[in-house]
């Protein structure tokens, strides 16, 4: 009978998996929520198929694109795996993943999984499955977290990791991380950044919660990374950043990324110092496995930017570069990353405000905009699209842009066009999430129309979703 | 050229969605009509002449930071109201608005005093009323629509039915979600509910503040501003939530 039922729930599944792949759509929730409808236990078992360990990735930003790189350096390892490629990070899409690669019997062994996983999602997670690593990559604060859920989220999964045999991974520099050691008396391996010629000395963010974890003091930071990453130490109860285990020193960005991790060279296609740490922290969990270093750093060298995460696109002879922005930290991450190039730029920014982006969309305003409202950043011309394109451009207006540079084509396609007539060296799209997908097949087609396939840039890659 | 000087009142505290854009705004367009305009922080236990600025602004909070910042207000709270009753300009948002009533009962039943300088009170529930908002407000005479976003679990009620609300409600909750009445209005004072934040895609309001801030320090504001964005953006929203 249970075997049944498992066989059921798989079959039922894989035809919707089948099903949804015929008609185009990325979502992969609804066949797991099924086969879990059939069979409760189906998680827990092919759970079980996993032979050597499981990992889960959680946290506010970076989840996506860490776990991407895990997968990449495991790939070039040739170990075999589960992954919620597709960014499905509910348990519902996590169930998914694993009966995608589970044969039919769900018996079917794989040595690792890779679980992507929102960090609400943790606990519940947790009940189905025992993991000996959960990496926290950061906590932000963001807009949508002024009621104390991001506070009720992080000590739910204190409680879901307290008595057992998981060991962390947590960010050295983050104060709102590194206190779980103290809270669940795991084992914890840290990561973070040495001192950088990026950091800052005046945090930008005033509203990032930074206050001591312990005592509730105001932190005083040394330097500061990014938003509240940085060195910090309490005043008052003298808690600062625990002991790296994996630390990340001589970074530079020319813009892409070069580094050191524990004195193994670094080299990415990425930019951007958030991609640092997305690095950082899949190295470090790759060491914790036991993978070579040569593995670890072609795979990181190899391993090209999905939908999104700056992947690149060739349009005759104009390089594009497209980037997922879907909050205040993330846009001002992006920013830093467009004043580490020194390239003349035609900037687009498309913004819509349906249920996936975020009904609210004064988020713009708390991003620093003005940061890039100088000579240096070299921005030649901003096309402002999606539904809320008038609330974009009024945001670079009032940055402080000259408006005769600013213009409005609210049709996706129009304003892509109208960004690549611009004259500029690179060329950038800056996108919310329900305007990724739809400008990046409209970007892909005018590569396809205009430049013959060249490898390098890897047009064929499936569309990934986003955290 | 005249340098204005307006209060952000507690910006580390009462910043919720973008509110900080008002003042971006003001600022800008100051600028652009060939002015200076500083903003000065006032945070807690600062010691403030509410006499010495041409405006105040006071974005929304968390339950928490409206308890601090009301503890802080109350300090000066008389000063305060004397500048506001000659006319001071005055934006008051979300949190800050709820602050000016006379108490503030969170969805767990506790009671929070307000300022009282009007006869108005709030009473918070679990639900909270959310989305983009469209108000006819009058402004110089005339009748305009005002687009924002509210995001508020509290219900504010004008107790004092000659109290004048800062607009009517053509699509959205307004200040309860039964009367259609929006915000507060006061000689120059606006609190209202709406983030987005209000003064960009409302140039109107935005140049009623400069205008009354001008007129005080016996200044005539000339020429007028470029707002084929601002024009834009406010339209674009509105044909999306009243439809046509």
């Amino acid at each position: 009978m249970q075997v049944i039922r498992r066989v059921m729930a798989i079959a039922a599944a894989k035809l919707l998996i089948c099903l949804s792949r015929l008609f185009g759509y990325h979502g992969t929730d609804f066949p797991g929520r099924v086969a879990r409808k059939i069979d409760p236990d189906i998680l827990k078992k092919l759970g079980a198929n996993v032979q050597e360990e499981i990992f889960i990735i959680t946290g506010t930003n970076g989840k996506t694109t860490t776990t991407n790189m895990i997968a990449r350096i495991l790939e070039e390892k040739g170990y075999s795996f589960v992954h919620n490629r597709a960014g499905a990070n509910m348990v519902t899409g996590i169930t998914t993943a694993f009966i995608k690669e589970s044969n039919l019997l769900g018996n079917r062994p794989y040595e690792y999984a890779l679980l992507e996983t929102d960090e609400a999602n943790v606990p519940l997670l947790l009940k189905e499955l025992t993991p000996r690593v959960v990496l926290i990559t950061n906590f932000f604060r963001d807009q949508l977290d002024r009621y104390g859920e991001l506070d009720r989220i992080i000590s739910l999964i204190k409680d879901a990791v307290r008595n057992t045999d998981i060991e962390l991974v947590l960010n050295a520099d983050d104060p709102l991380v590194v206190h779980f050691q103290n809270d669940t008396g795991l084992h914890c391996w840290y990561y973070g950044f040495d001192d950088t010629d990026y950091d800052l000395f005046q945090g930008e963010e005033s509203r990032e919660g930074r206050f001591c974890a312990f005592c509730g003091e105001e932190l005083q930071y040394e330097r500061f990374h990014y938003a509240q990453l940085g060195k910090f130490n309490c005043p008052r109860c003298g808690s600062r950043n625990p002991r790296r285990n994996f630390t990340g020193h001589d970074l530079r960005m020319t813009p892409q990324i070069h580094f050191f991790v524990n004195n193994i060279e670094i080299h990415s296609p990425y930019l951007g110092f958030y991609n640092a740490y997305n690095i950082l922290a899949a190295v470090a969990v790759a060491k914790l496995v036991g993978i070579q270093d040569e593995i670890v750093q072609r795979a990181i060298a190899s391993y090209q930017p999905r939908a999104g995460r700056m992947e690149q696109f060739l349009i005759g002879d104009k390089k594009a570069i497209q980037i997922l922005v879907k909050n205040p930290t993330g846009l001002n991450q992006t920013l830093a990353a467009l004043n580490t190039d020194p390239a003349s730029k035609s900037l687009f920014f498309a913004l819509n405000d349906n249920a996936a982006d975020g009904r609210d969309v004064s988020w713009i305003w708390d991003a620093q905009i003005e940061n890039i409202a100088h000579p240096s950043a070299a921005i030649k011309g901003i096309t402002c699209s999606g539904l809320r394109s008038g609330d974009a451009a009024l945001r670079f207006k009032y940055a402080g842009f000259n408006e005769e540079i600013i213009t409005v084509e609210s049709d996706l396609e129009a304003g892509i066009k109208a960004c690549l007539d611009m004259e500029a060296e690179v060329y950038y799209f800056l996108c919310t999430y329900t305007t990724l997908f739809a400008s990046r097949k409209i970007l892909s087609r005018l590569a396809r129309k205009t430049t013959r396939p060249r490898p390098k840039y890897n047009l064929a890659q499936p569309a990934a979703g986003g955290e | 050229m005249a340098t204005f000087c307006i209060a952000h009142l507690y910006p580390d505290l009462m910043n919720l969605y973008g509110d900080r854009g008002n003042l971006i705004c003001l600022q800008k367009r100051l600028q652009w009509y060939g002015h200076d305009c500083l903003v000065q922080p006032v945070n807690l236990n600062s010691e403030v002449d509410y006499s010495t600025f041409d405006m105040i602004f006071m974005g929304g909070g968390s339950d928490r930071e409206q308890g601090l910042v009301y503890r802080d207000l109350l300090r000066r709270a008389d000063q305060l109201w004397k500048q506001l009753d000659a006319g001071l300009p005055a934006l008051f948002i979300c949190g800050a608005y709820q602050l000016l009533g006379t108490h503030y009962e969170s969805a767990d039943g506790k009671q929070l005093k307000g300022l009282g300088f009007f006869n108005l009170c709030t009473r918070s529930e679990k639900e909270r009323l959310i989305g983009n908002i469209v108000l006819a407000c009058r402004i110089n005479q005339q009748i305009i629509t005002v687009v924002g976003f509210e995001n508020h679990g509290g219900r504010t009620y004008l107790e004092d039915k000659s109290l004048e609300p800062f607009g009517m409600v053509l699509a959205g909750f307004g200040n309860n979600g039964e009367d259609g009445q929006e915000g507060v209005r006061y000689k120059n004072l606006i609190g209202t509910y709406l983030h987005g934040p209000l003064l960009p895609k409302n140039p109107a309001v935005a140049d009623y503040f400069i205008h009354m801030m001008a007129a005080r320090k016996g200044i005539e504001i000339t020429g007028t501003l470029n707002d084929r964005l601002e024009d834009f953006a406010h339209q674009q929203i509105k044909r999306r939530i009243l439809g046509s």
